[in-house]
């Protein structure tokens, strides 16, 4: 008879003779590597604190199992709530024109001229009453380029065509542009302003990298008018109506703390630290723009110890992608990104609408498209209905496998409850869906990621602990206040 | 090919451990190392050699008396003692790999039925427990 029974947990040998154990549904714990031999070997004193600090984590018990699985199955349930909803986010591409030329240009974007490429009135009406077929009651529509602003015409046409469904179908509706700003105008910032748009826009850095990185379609630097629009946006639609993103490009690395600087100088309280995919131009001229894996993580670090840093001498700064990953250690909820979901959220989380009516399980698979790999094709909404779009076979089968569950080494992966897989990504880089973790460039981030939030948590150092959480709840710090939280 | 599997030229010696019968140099500059399968079970094998594709090529054929042979071939150019040095992260990682197989065995079907809970609730989950 065993004293008492483990229950399904992970674990990792994490760092100086200690083991990382996280349990099925993401509570965590660290031991010593002598407590857990003693674990596993059913030699615990059950009344040490050890016992009661796995116990309380769920990672043993010595009661009845059947409270227990069920308590933690109501947990696994709201890890994975994000299936519930089905497609929340739809991505429409209006247009692939563009008046930018980025070196690094993933969607491969057409010259201003070029017509063909924009949707038409009756592919935008199709688009929207498919988007309103899903059954989630949250519907963001999100306008992808090329440049949307080119187009702003249809644009127009699928918000009020959407407002008008939403009258009967009455979702929570929300709208965002993603546009490099340099064409936004008056009349457009009113416009956007009377039907509550967001602004998503580009900005790579400081002056020379941004203008290195996102020239004019002339070879015309954009920073100068970008950074007007910002304000120019903030004075129309309000201070938290804009968002940046930034991508890295080898140009990029050794800036990467004068990138977040420059990212506050411009009004951000915000970053996301996004290296480079391996899609149109980026993939073609990866030689040039692209660096190892290793210098990314090496100058992720550095950048998020400055932003640490900053928060630490009282300015509220996140970066966006360990703020993400935290709210999935350290709370009980996901995390609503599509990269960080399991099973992945190709199609079932977010989709996109390409101009020509075909739809695409990811932007990404778009972006494959777009450079003549139609794999990912879900199919047209002028030719297909929702169920044939939404509920083929070829989705069955992605989804199946895109399980890190059942992926090998993720399997037994402890990050496997914080992490997610993308399965485009691994077809781009290795040629198929599922991929060997061991070549993943994404895997390799997110192992580095996790290892540096875990050696914080781990030291649990009370200033930095309360920037961390300041991050995942939104609310900033007050220099000299103790905040009270416990980490695990 | 086969015959040289079986060709130990010389015994190696690891950090002072005594790896004599477990790690040898083949003749053809590979490294192989023996594991018997009462102690290593078949997934636990193949999961460290998964691990370990990115640095060399791994080939898992079976020896006599109930015996396994893991063998190192280099992939990137490594000089001896790094494949050296890989095969002994295999051996570190083989026992990592069995150690989470025999955890996994103690927690029965609880892991499958917290799952299905979790999606579709369970009549009697008590009986179902098999642990």
């Amino acid at each position: 008879m065993r004293p008492y029974q483990l229950l399904p947990f992970r674990f990792h040998d994490f760092k100086n003779e200690n083991m990382l154990l996280v349990n099925e549904v993401g509570e965590f714990l660290f031991s010593s590597k002598e407590e857990f031999n003693n674990m596993i070997s059913y030699k615990l004193d059950p009344e040490s604190e050890t016992f009661l600090d796995l116990k309380s984590k769920q990672i043993l018990t010595d009661t009845e199992i059947e409270p227990v699985i069920k308590m933690l199955a109501t947990k696994y349930r709201t890890k994975k709530s994000f299936l519930y909803n089905f497609t929340t986010l739809h991505m429409v591409v209006p247009t692939l024109r563009c008046n930018s030329k980025c070196k690094y240009c993933q969607v491969s974007s057409k010259s201003e001229e070029a017509f063909k490429y924009d949707m038409d009135k009756s592919t935008a009406k199709r688009t929207v009453d498919l988007i309103f077929l899903s059954p989630s009651p949250n519907i963001k529509i999100e306008f992808q380029g090329g440049e949307p602003l080119l187009s702003f015409e249809i644009v127009k046409y699928i918000i009020e065509y959407a407002e008008q469904c939403n009258l009967t179908k009455k979702k929570q509706l929300e709208f965002v542009i993603c546009t490099n700003l340099t064409l936004i105008t008056e009349e457009m910032l009113k416009y956007l302003q009377n039907h509550k748009v967001y602004i998503s826009t580009s900005l790579d850095g400081t002056m020379a990298l941004h203008n290195n990185n996102r020239p004019f379609r002339n070879g015309q630097g954009s920073y100068d008018i970008v950074t007007k629009n910002i304000k120019k946006v903030r004075e129309y639609l309000g201070e938290d109506s804009v968002s940046a993103l930034m991508t890295a490009t080898n140009d990029s690395l050794e800036y990467f703390t004068e990138i977040v600087d420059e990212y506050l100088v411009q009004g951000f309280s915000a970053i996301f630290m996004r290296s480079l995919n391996p899609y149109g131009s980026a993939k073609r001229d990866m030689y040039s723009l692209g660096y190892r894996v290793e210098d990314f993580i090496e100058s992720y670090k550095r950048a998020f110890k400055h932003i640490v840093n900053i928060n630490l001498n009282g300015t509220f700064f996140v970066e966006c992608y360990a703020s993400l990953l935290l709210g999935k250690i350290l709370t009980p909820f996901s995390a609503g990104f599509v990269d960080l979901q399991s099973p992945s959220g190709v199609a079932i989380c977010g989709v996109i609408y390409n101009h020509d009516g075909n739809v695409y399980v990811s932007d990404e698979a778009r972006m494959l498209a777009n450079d003549g790999d139609t794999t990912f094709s879900m199919g047209n909404v002028n030719e297909n209905t929702y169920q044939e779009l939404f509920h083929s076979d070829k989705i069955v089968s992605l989804l199946k496998k895109s399980c890190l569950e059942c992926l090998p080494i993720c399997s037994h992966c402890v990050f496997q409850s914080y992490c997610g897989v993308d399965p485009i990504r691994n077809y781009a880089e290795q040629g198929e869906v599922v991929g060997n973790r061991m070549m993943s460039t994404v895997c390799k981030i997110n192992m580095a990621i996790f290892q540096c939030l875990f050696e914080l948590i781990k030291e649990n150092d009370k200033p930095t602990m309360d920037v961390l959480w300041s991050w995942i709840t939104r609310k900033p710090i007050v220099v000299g206040k103790q905040v009270s939280h416990e980490s695990n | 090919m086969k015959a040289r599997f079986n060709k130990n030229i010389r015994k190696l010696h690891f950090g002072g451990l005594d790896m004599e019968n477990i790690i040898t140099k083949l003749e053809d500059g590979r490294i192989q190392i023996k594991l018997n399968k009462s102690v290593y079970e078949k997934e636990a094998i193949m999961a460290a050699a998964y691990k370990l594709t990115n640095s060399c090529f791994i080939i898992v054929k079976p020896l006599e008396n109930n015996q396994l042979g893991v063998y190192f071939e280099p992939k990137n150019n490594q000089s001896e003692d790094e494949l050296k040095a890989i095969a002994k992260d295999y051996c570190n990682e083989v026992l990592d790999q069995q150690t989470r197989l025999d955890v996994e065995k103690r927690y029965g079907n609880i892991r499958d039925l917290l799952v299905k809970q979790a999606f579709s609730p369970i009549e009697n989950i008590k009986d179902k427990i098999n642990i």
